[in-house]
């Protein structure tokens, strides 16, 4: 799990999104992950971004990681970013309820309503579990949502760094494992279903052979 | 036995054969007839010892109509000439030699209809239809083959063809097996059947006739006979002439003529008219008709009156009637290119598309100097200036109300980056298909014209058609939709920014302006000089000094918040209004909620533009989009203008607060029941920033620092409309062809198929899962379009074309779903069962033609019969329209049973009478009734005839067993 900086050569590039309420720590999540470290970061205005390098197997990876604002002011500019995305992940602070509820109140319809990747990833992540006296969500409700929304989910901490890496490795690798996702992050050319054997195809183009 | 051939003859020239088979003794005498028939024997032989199954094994032909009818050949030769004996023989599990006759098998062969046999032998000379067998000849050969048969005891009739081979004559015999020998024996009157026989009486007394001693009066006697009658109707067939006329039309101009039609060239009414497709083209319905076979169960007639009864019964007394649905021819035939419709047309797209990526702007296709638009003009045509003017008149000027943009929609439609099947491109785009044929030329001429039209629209601050001119822009939507959508924005700003101007100029004079201003509170007529220096000027005072203005805003503030007394009041700009009862920190003042700027449109170029922007300042945080920071700002100030006493701290309040921590029970969202006497005892609020919020070197904090005290209509506008509008028109003039054309390829597949979604077909379940399979294979060969480089062109265009097939399909599947629908509305689940069984056969073929392209043979499609409920009946009657004025002259009417006005097309009777075993007597058994429907296992059909007619022909075969 090398992260290497400057090196321009990848096989795919990714877009990962953060997503969710003002303070839950998306920023925070995303600091700890690209620089290991843990800061009081201001409220991010609007978006930020940042990329990471990861080898997976043998395959080198670019990930641009999108971290938006929770705030509600900037959430009709926020929109514009989930565009083409290939992982979203839903941030909630495990000690905030509302930022749970929001969630699905919020978030979720945000997704249906701008993601443009139908297979894209969505990921549930719990954050500052190192704050588990104030704990207002349990971990059943978080699994449960999951699995209502067909997500992958953590509790992490940005603080302690538990579980930061896996979350994102996680991600990554559902993602690897989705041909049509992989299609549109590979740096090749982009495959179509005609050109594809029949046998390899997925779902897309079993529909085409009008068989069913 | 097989000396006494003894025919009942139907007509006078089988005299002839009475005489002949008189000779036919000597037949021991001549060696090679002798020989000929051991060679028929042999050949007998070896067919009965094989059995039905060993024959199909070693090679029997299967019948093409019926699935358990086969045939084995044997050639013969005699001296003179040669024959071919064939054995059709039946391969099912159950029943004997009469096993299939009484049912109206509709695969039955013609003989075994005939006749009432099931297995039979058939042998006629080589070449059926050269060689005319005289009655002499017939006979002597049947007689072969019946000494041959009763040599190897076979008990399979025998038939042998008489005369013209269209006069379907035939002479036939069977040994039974015990004493009885049945002959067989039918020929057919061509034309001018008498009139008695086209009539049910007549063909009756021409049955009993056979029976009965002649001199007998028919009329006075009963004569007991069971009858079966078969009925054939047919809907009346298309127009030929009409439709000939029409293919002509079409072939020699289609475009111009898919612009006309509707209109003046075309006044007839066609079957799909009300169907979403006809805006554009007419398709041919698929159902060419129907027929519909009605049957009378067996029934004992006893006498002439009866027959007339019959006659006049309808056809809704009858016991069984059965639809076949008679299928365009063009369903089966892969012709690209002679049909017209949605995938013939995206096809010519496809092909513009290609093309497309030789020049730089699209006025190289019109242009004169353009290298090769001397072989481009002669093949690529470009419709005359009406046709032009039609079109844009049609695009801009037709109904100003804003359509239904979610019409059509299915829900996989949103996954093409198009555009709504209404808006202003769409409607374009399907223009375009049909404006000239869709080549490249008319294309660049029709787009060019168009481009024009939207920026006199804008110039002129007229709204565009077709298009909403407020909300936000959807970006999966292709970027020409979401440029036009932001202009039609930019064009509505530009309106309300030039009346508010006129307002203004307006009430420098009148001292009550207040009215056009609450209209539109964010206009401001000094938009043009509110430059930077402008805003430094502000942040410098703080105090707008601007008194007209101020006059504005004075009476603004008074109307929306009277209940502020406070001194500063005269102050406070562009305030929304105080938030609940929320105070502020540092000043005993109610904090307001300012108006702000909406956040600006963006198509999604311009979000690239900014991701580009945001990605350059690299790896590092805290680096916001500087539009996102201009919002931050704009907020600010806002804040500040409507709060003059405002501190930082106030706006986190407002804007953020999560990121203030009150410690007060009743934080960050004050309820309805705190008054305000009880907040005004409580101020000043109590509460710190958050621990992110209040860090040194905050970017939040900088920003506050720095953001002037700017109500949101004094503020540069976050979107210039007179700047975006203009460049959005730079971009749609200068767009690059092939850019254009992936996009219209993508919008015009969207808008085909959502104008095929719109179809009423009911609720045909293999229609709507093919229509979302459609949707899916367009959106997965589109993927590739409207990216920055297309990776291989060639290969691109190659798999466009395989979609139009594919799209081919699914729209001849809608068209039959359709018409289906709409014939049995009221009987659907006939509509389904015969669109399930067309799908079933067609489906498979799609499969083939896609994958191959050069496959270009056609395939017949015939679905099979449907049998009609009792409750389906009306319905299917119904179908059967009332002939018209026009279609009279094929009023023969010589049969009756009409079924509302139209008379059988095909009349099939057969007629037959049994007798006791034991009781030889070959006349009617009017006396014996009640014998034998007793015992019937031992009666024997006696005399059994097949009558089928037409209006003006009329075949009669006829078997008699008799005990010899
Ligand atoms: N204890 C603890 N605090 C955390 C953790 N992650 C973030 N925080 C704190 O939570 C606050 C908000 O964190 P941010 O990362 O700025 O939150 P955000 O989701 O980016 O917020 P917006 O940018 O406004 O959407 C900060 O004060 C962080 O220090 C965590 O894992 N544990
Ligand atoms: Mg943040």
């Amino acid at each position: 799990m090398g992260s290497s900086s400057g090196q321009p050569e990848f096989d795919y590039l990714f877009k990962v999104l953060l997503i969710g309420d003002s303070g839950v720590g998306k920023s925070s999540l995303l600091l700890s992950f690209t620089s290991n470290t843990f800061d009081d970061l201001s409220p991010t205005i609007g978006v930020d971004f940042k990329v990471k390098y990861l080898t997976i197997g043998e395959k080198k990876l670019k990930l641009a990681i999108w971290d938006t604002a929770g705030q509600e002011r900037f959430r009709t500019l926020t929109s514009s970013y989930y565009r083409g995305a290939q992982g979203i992940i839903m941030v909630y602070d495990v000690t905030r309820r509302d930022t749970f509820t929001n969630l699905s109140d919020i978030w979720a319809k945000e997704i249906d309503l701008y993601s443009t990747n139908q297979d894209c990833i969505k990921m549930l992540v719990g954050n500052k579990v190192d704050k588990e006296s104030e704990r207002a969500v349990t971990k059943k409700e978080g699994i449960d949502f999951a699995r209502e929304y067909g997500c992958l989910f953590l509790e992490c901490s940005a603080k302690t760094r538990v579980n930061v890496e896996q979350c994102f490795e996680e991600l990554v690798l559902k993602i690897l494992e989705t041909p049509s996702l992989t299609a549109e992050g590979s740096s090749g050319g982009k495959k179509n279903i005609f050109k594809q054997n029949p046998t390899q195809t997925s779902s897309a183009s079993s529909s085409y052979c009008c068989s069913s | 036995m097989a000396s006494a051939s003894r025919p009942n003859s139907l007509e006078e020239d089988d005299d002839d054969a009475e005489e002949e088979v008189q000779h036919f003794d000597d037949f021991t005498l001549a060696s090679s007839w002798e020989r000929f028939i051991s060679d028929i024997e042999a050949t007998c032989r070896q067919w009965l010892a094989d059995g039905p199954r060993n024959l199909v094994e070693k090679g029997a032909v299967a019948m093409e109509d019926s699935k358990n009818l086969f045939k084995v050949k044997h050639d013969l030769k005699n001296v003179e000439k040669s024959y071919c004996m064939e054995f059709y023989f039946q391969i099912d599990d159950n029943g004997g030699q009469q096993a299939g006759i009484d049912n109206w098998n509709s695969n039955s062969h013609d003989l075994q209809l005939c006749f009432g046999v099931k297995d039979f032998l058939l042998i006629a000379p080589q070449s059926a239809s050269g060689v005319l067998l005289d009655s002499p000849e017939s006979s002597k050969l049947l007689s072969s083959v019946a000494i041959a048969l009763s040599n190897c005891a076979s008990l399979w009739p025998a038939f042998v063809p008489v005369h013209d081979p269209s006069r379907k004559a035939y002479i036939g015999i069977q040994n039974m097996g015990t004493v009885f020998t049945r002959r067989f024996e039918a020929d057919r009157i061509g034309s001018q059947v008498p009139v008695k026989l086209m009539h049910l009486e007549g063909l009756y007394e021409l049955f009993i006739s056979k029976f009965v001693y002649s001199g007998v009066d028919f009329s006075m006697h009963n004569f007991r006979v069971h009858f079966r009658m078969r009925l054939t109707y047919q809907t009346f067939p298309y127009d030929e002439e009409d439709e000939e006329n029409d293919m002509d039309e079409l072939m020699d101009d289609k475009a111009d003529n898919a612009e006309h039609h509707g209109s003046e060239s075309r006044n007839k009414v066609h079957w799909d008219d009300d169907c979403p497709w006809s805006e554009w083209y007419s398709a041919e319905d698929p159902l060419r008709g129907f027929e519909l076979v009605v049957t009378w169960d067996d029934r004992t007639v006893e006498n002439t009156m009866e027959m007339a009864e019959l006659e006049n019964a309808s056809p809704h007394e009858a016991e069984k009637w059965i639809l076949h649905p008679i299928l365009s021819p063009y369903l089966g035939d892969p012709s690209r290119g002679k049909r017209i419709d949605f995938a013939s047309q995206l096809l010519c797209l496809v092909e513009a598309l290609d093309m497309s990526f030789t020049a730089q702007f699209m006025e190289d296709f019109v242009s004169v100097e353009y290298p090769s638009s001397e072989n481009l003009k002669t093949s690529l045509v470009i419709p005359p200036q009406t046709v032009l003017d039609r079109v844009i008149k049609d695009l801009f000027h037709e109904g100003s109300k804003l359509p239904d943009f979610t019409k059509g929609e299915h829900k996989l439609s949103r996954a093409l980056k198009a555009a709504p099947l209404e808006s202003l491109f769409t409607q374009f785009c399907l223009h375009s298909l049909w404006f000239g044929n869709c080549n490249i030329r008319a294309i660049a001429f029709l787009w060019i014209d168009f481009v024009r039209e939207v920026r006199w629209c804008w110039e002129e601050t007229q709204p565009l058609p077709k298009m909403p001119n407020d909300g936000s822009i959807d970006l999966s939507t292709c970027l020409i939709n979401q440029k036009l959508h932001l202009l039609a924005i930019c064009i509505e700003k530009k309106r309300e920014m030039n009346e508010e101007f006129l307002d203004c100029i307006g009430s420098e004079d009148s001292s009550d302006a207040s009215v056009s201003m609450e209209e539109h509170p964010k206009v401001d007529k000094r938009k043009n000089t509110s430059s930077e220096a402008d805003l430094q000027r502000k942040r410098d005072s703080s105090i707008a000094e601007d008194t007209s203005n101020r006059l504005r805003f004075e009476r603004k503030t008074e109307s929306t918040n009277s209940v502020d007394h406070s001194p500063t009041y005269a102050m406070r700009r562009g305030s929304a209004g105080p938030v609940g009862t929320m105070m502020l920190l540092k000043s005993h003042q109610r904090l307001h909620a300012p108006f702000t700027q909406d956040p600006p449109l963006m198509t999604e170029d311009m979000h690239e533009e900014r991701l580009q922007a945001v990605e350059a300042f690299g790896d590092s945080l805290n680096v916001p989009g500087q539009l996102e920071k201009d919002i931050l700002l704009s907020d600010m100030s806002a804040f500040k203008a409507a709060n003059p006493d405002a501190v930082f701290e106030d706006f986190i309040r407002w804007h953020s607060p999560g990121d203030w921590e009150s410690f007060e029970p009743k934080t960050t969202e004050p309820s309805a029941a705190s008054n305000t006497e009880g907040s005004t005892d409580q101020w000043p609020p109590q509460g710190r920033l958050s621990q992110r919020m209040s860090d040194q070197g905050n970017l939040w904090r900088k920003s506050w620092h720095d953001a002037p005290a700017l109500q949101a209509d004094d503020q540069k506008p976050l979107l210039d409309p007179n700047r975006e509008g203009e460049k959005i028109l730079h971009y749609l003039e200068t767009v690059r062809p092939h850019q254009l054309l992936e996009q219209m390829a993508c919008t015009a597949f969207r808008g085909s198929a959502d104008t095929l979604n719109q179809t009423n077909y009911g609720n045909m379940k293999q229609m709507t899962s093919k229509l979302e399979q459609l949707y899916f294979i367009i959106k997965s060969t589109l993927g590739g379009l409207q990216r920055n480089n297309l990776p291989d062109r060639a290969e691109t265009v190659k798999d466009l074309r395989r979609l139009c097939v594919v799209f081919e399909h699914v729209e001849k599947l809608v068209t039959v779903a359709a018409s289906l629908h709409r014939k049995f509305l009221d009987a659907s689940r006939l509509a389904q069962v015969i669109f399930s069984e067309f799908y079933g056969i067609y489906v498979p073929l799609m499969g083939i033609n896609s994958n191959d392209e050069e496959n270009k043979s056609r395939t017949e499609m015939e679905v099979s019969r449907q049998e009609v409920t009792l409750r389906e009946r009306q319905v299917v009657s119904n179908l059967f329209s009332p002939p018209s004025a026009n279609q009279s002259w094929r009023k023969v009417l010589s049969m009756g049973n009409l079924l509302n006005g139209h008379e059988p097309i095909l009349r099939e009777i057969i007629f037959s009478t049994g007798d006791d075993v034991n009781n030889g007597i070959h006349y009617a058994a009017a006396a014996d009734v009640a014998a034998t429907s007793d015992r019937r296992g031992e009666e024997i059909e006696t005399h059994r005839m097949y009558v089928s007619g037409t209006s003006n022909d009329l075949r009669v075969a006829l078997s008699v067993t008799s005990c010899d």
